[in-house]
C-alpha cells in the first residue's frame, strides 16, 4: 500500500500532507474571526501562482505542494496580519525555499518555515498565532497518519520534545509537558519535521531533532515554548541538517572500515 | 582524484563458527516483503527442457568485451568455447548447448551484444571427456577458467567477473531460499549433494579465506569440513541477496575482496570434475500471476523463453516479479521466469512509461527508503550521491559493496523514479577507473 502510493511519485507524498493539513485547517477556520478565509485564500492563490509561474518558465509539471505551505503558514499567521505581508514573504518563502531550487524535494529547508522566519524579520511589529488546544489535538491525527506512512521522521519528533524539556531542565524551567505539546504540536509535524528540511540518515535525525528541541527552548521565554522561536529553530535546524548528515556519513564510513579489520 | 583502496584482508577475520554443527543465523528484516503469487510445485523432474536457441548476453556481463573464436554458421557442442574475453583471454565463456552459432554480435564499444547458438536435432551429444583427473582437482583454477565456469562468480567490490588471477578473501556461496517462487534450493540440491559438495571443496582451493554456505534454516546443505562455514539466512527478500549474506558474513567496502557463487553453478563446477561432461543445466521455476501451473523446469542457460513450452503463449519475463526484465533469454542468474498478462509491473513496466516533463522527480526521504536495504549503508545519502553523480560521495557511503541487485528496492521505494541500478553501475564504472 505504502509502496504503491509512493511509486506514484512525489504527488502521493503531498497529497497525504495536505490531507493531514484538512483538520488541522477547519478547527482554525472554525473559531477565527472571518478574516481567516481572506488568509487562506491571499496564502493559496500566492503560493499557486508562484508555483505555475515556475512550472511554467521550466516547464516541468505543478507539484502542487505550495498548497501546503500556504495552509501551514495560514494556519500559523494571526488571522488580522496584513494580506500585503503575508503575500510579500509568502512569495519570497516559496520562491527562495524551494522554487528556484527546482521545487519540492530540491531545496534544503521548509517554505513555510522561510516565510514565516521573514515575516517576523521583515515586519518586527508582527506576531505569529498562539497555537491553541484545538489546533493540537486536529494535528494529532494527521501526525499520526504522516507517522504511519514513514513521511515524517518518527526520531526527530521524539528527539525535539525530549531535547525541549532536557533544555528547560535544565535551565531550572517549570516544566508543563501538556503546555509544551499543545505549543510544539503543529509546528513540530509540519515545519521541523518536513522531510525535505530535516536529517535524511537515521543517526542524524536524533541529532537534528535534538538541535531543534534546545533551540526552541533557547529562543523562547521562561515557561512556554513560542511558536517564533521554532520557526527560528527550524530554519537553523535545516540549515545544519546536510552537515549533520555529511558527519554521519563520514562516522559510518569510518565504522565500516574498522569493523572490516 | 582519490584511490580506491583494497588489499585489506577480509580473512584476518576471526570465524569462530566453523563447521556444520555450529550454524550462525542471520534474520533479516530490511528489504521487501515476498511477493504474493502462488509459489511453483517444489519438485524436480530428471527432463530436460530443451529450448531451440540459448544465447549469453552482454547484459549479463557488463563491460565485457569478447573475442570471437567461432563465426556464425559454425557448429558448437555443449561446453566449447564461443569467445573469451579480450581483456583475460585466459576467461572462456562457452556453449550453452550444442548446434549451430547464429548470431555473434558486437554492442557499443565492442562490448558483447549476443551470442545466440541454435540447438541441433539431437542436443544430447557435448563434449565429453574424461574428468580433469587429480592434478587439476588440487589446483582447480586453470580448468575454471578455460571451462567456461568463471563467468558463475561474481566479485565484490564492482560486480564484476573477478580477473583470472584473483584470489578472494573469501567465497560466498548463495543457497538461500528467500522468495517462495523461486526454486527450493534443497529440492534441487537433494539429488545432487555429492556434485555440491566436490564443488564446494574445490571453491576452497581458489581462496585462503573461508567458503561460507548461505543457506535457508534447515538441514545443513554444505560438507563438514573445516573450511566450510554454514550461515543461515532469513526474512525478507533481501536475505536471498549475496549483497546481503556478505554484508553479514565478511563486508567488503572498507577493502578486500569477496566472490558470490550461485548453489547450482557450484554442482555443475562438481559435477564436471566427477565426469568430465559440462553441465549447462539450471533448475528454474515458471511463475508468475498469469502461471496457470506454477512448477520447476531443468533448462540450459541462457535459453530462449518463448521456447520453453511452458509460457502458454502469456508474455514471459526473466527474473523475480518485481524486477522483472522484457527479455527474450534467461538472463545468467535468473531462478525465475514469471509469466504475466497485460500491464506489466516493475522495471519493465517503469522502462516503458517515461517519466513525465522529462525530468527526474525530486528524492523526498521516507522511512521506506531507511528499511529498503538489509545492508550497512545509509540509503538516502547513497541516493542523493547516485543522483547526482558524486561518485566520491557515493564511495563514502559504501556503494562498492553493492550491485545493482541489491538497489533494485530503492528504485521502486523511491519517489524519483530513477533506476538506482543503473546509476550504481555508472559510479562503479567510474571508481574502478580510478582504482585502475
Amino acid at each position: 500500500m505504502i509502496e504503491r502510493l509512493l511509486h506514484r511519485g512525489v504527488g502521493a507524498v503531498t497529497l497525504l500532507q495536505i490531507g493531514a493539513l484538512v483538520l488541522p485547517v477547519a478547527v482554525v477556520a472554525g473559531t477565527a474571526p472571518p478574516a481567516f478565509g481572506g488568509l487562506l485564500a491571499a496564502t493559496a492563490i500566492t503560493a499557486l501562482t508562484w508555483e505555475a509561474v515556475f512550472s511554467a518558465l521550466r516547464g516541468y509539471p505543478m507539484s502542487y505542494h505550495g498548497i501546503s505551505t500556504a495552509l501551514i503558514v495560514a494556519i500559523l499567521l494571526p488571522a488580522e496580519a496584513p494580506l500585503w505581508h503575508v503575500a510579500i514573504v509568502l512569495s519570497l518563502g516559496v520562491v527562495l525555499g524551494e522554487l528556484i531550487f527546482g521545487g519540492r524535494g530540491f531545496g534544503f529547508a521548509s517554505p513555510a518555515a522561510v516565510t514565516l522566519a521573514l515575516m517576523l524579520i521583515s515586519f518586527p511589529q508582527s506576531t505569529l498565532g498562539t497555537p491553541t488546544e484545538g489546533l493540537a489535538l486536529a494535528t494529532l491525527p494527521g501526525a499520526a497518519l504522516l507517522l504511519a506512512f514513514g513521511l515524517i521522521p518518527w526520531r526527530v519528533v521524539l528527539a525535539v520534545f525530549l531535547a525541549a524539556f532536557a533544555a528547560m531542565a535544565l535551565g531550572g524551567q517549570e516544566i508543563d509537558p501538556m503546555a509544551v505539546g499543545v505549543a510544539l504540536a503543529f509546528g513540530v509535524t509540519f515545519v521541523i519535521c518536513d522531510p525535505v528540511a530535516a536529517a535524511a540518515t537515521p543517526p542524524g535525525q536524533w541529532f537534528y531533532g535534538a538541535l531543534c528541541g534546545g533551540l526552541i527552548v533557547l529562543f523562547s521565554p521562561p515557561g512556554v515554548p513560542v511558536p517564533e522561536a521554532l520557526v527560528f529553530a527550524a530554519l537553523l535546524g535545516s540549515v545544519f541538517a546536510p552537515l549533520i548528515d555529511h558527519l554521519v556519513v563520514l562516522a559510518h564510513a569510518r565504522r565500516r572500515r574498522r569493523r572490516h579489520v | 582524484m582519490k584511490k580506491v583502496e583494497f588489499g585489506r584482508s577480509a580473512a584476518s577475520q576471526q570465524v569462530a563458527f566453523r563447521g556444520r554443527d555450529s550454524v550462525k543465523h542471520f534474520q533479516i528484516r530490511h528489504g521487501e516483503a515476498p511477493p504474493s503469487h502462488r509459489p511453483p510445485e517444489q519438485r524436480v523432474t530428471d527432463e530436460i527442457v530443451t529450448p531451440a536457441a540459448a544465447a549469453l548476453l552482454g547484459d549479463d556481463m557488463p563491460g565485457l568485451r569478447p573475442r570471437f573464436a567461432v563465426a556464425p554458421g559454425d557448429r558448437v557442442k555443449r561446453g566449447e568455447v564461443l569467445f573469451t574475453d579480450r581483456r583475460h583471454p585466459e576467461i572462456a565463456y562457452v556453449a550453452p548447448l550444442s548446434g549451430v552459432v547464429t548470431e555473434a554480435a558486437f554492442g557499443p564499444r565492442r562490448t558483447l551484444s549476443i551470442c545466440e547458438v541454435t540447438a541441433y536435432a539431437d542436443n544430447a551429444t557435448g563434449s565429453e571427456g574424461a574428468p580433469p583427473g587429480a592434478a587439476a582437482e588440487a589446483s582447480p583454477r586453470s580448468t575454471l577458467l578455460a571451462r567456461g565456469f568463471w563467468p558463475a562468480f561474481r566479485s565484490r567490490p564492482f560486480g564484476w567477473t573477478p580477473g583470472p588471477e584473483a584470489v578472494p578473501d573469501a567465497i560466498v556461496v548463495n543457497a538461500v531460499h528467500a522468495m517462495p517462487q523461486n526454486p527450493d534450493p534443497a529440492v534441487v540440491l537433494a539429488e545432487r549433494l555429492g556434485a555440491f559438495h566436490r564443488g564446494i571443496a574445490l571453491l576452497g582451493r581458489l581462496t585462503g579465506g573461508p567458503v561460507f554456505l548461505c543457506q535457508s534454516p534447515g538441514q545443513p546443505l554444505g560438507p563438514d569440513d573445516d573450511r566450510v562455514v554454514h550461515a543461515s539466512f532469513s526474512g525478507t527478500c533481501a536475505a536471498g541477496l549475496a549483497g546481503t549474506q556478505i554484508d553479514r558474513l565478511c563486508p567488503v567496502a572498507g577493502g578486500g575482496e569477496v566472490w558470490s557463487i550461485g548453489y547450482q553453478d557450484v554442482a555443475a563446477i562438481g559435477h564436471y570434475f566427477e565426469t568430465g561432461s559440462y553441465d549447462p543445466h539450471r533448475v528454474v521455476a515458471i511463475s508468475g500471476p498469469a502461471a496457470d501451473r506454477p512448477r520447476l523446469l531443468r533448462t540450459p542457460l541462457g535459453a530462449r523463453l518463448g521456447d520453453l513450452g511452458a509460457t502458454d503463449g502469456r508474455r514471459a519475463l526473466c527474473g523475480d516479479p518485481r524486477d522483472g526484465r522484457v527479455g527474450m533469454y534467461l538472463g545468467r542468474d535468473d531462478l525465475q521466469v514469471m509469466l504475466v498478462d497485460g500491464a506489466l509491473a516493475g522495471r519493465a513496466g517503469a522502462a516503458a512509461a517515461p517519466r513525465r516533463g522529462g525530468r527526474p522527480a525530486p528524492l523526498v526521504p521516507t522511512r521506506a527508503l531507511e528499511t529498503a536495504l538489509a545492508v550497512d549503508v545509509l540509503a538516502v545519502p547513497l541516493l542523493r550521491a547516485l543522483s547526482v553523480g558524486d561518485t566520491d560521495a557515493a564511495r563514502r557511503t559504501g556503494c562498492l559493496a553493492l550491485v545493482e541487485e541489491d538497489v533494485a528496492a530503492l528504485s521502486r521505494r523511491c519517489t524519483s523514479g530513477a533506476d538506482y541500478g543503473a546509476l550504481l553501475r555508472r559510479a562503479l564504472e567510474d571508481l574502478r577507473t580510478d582504482a585502475a
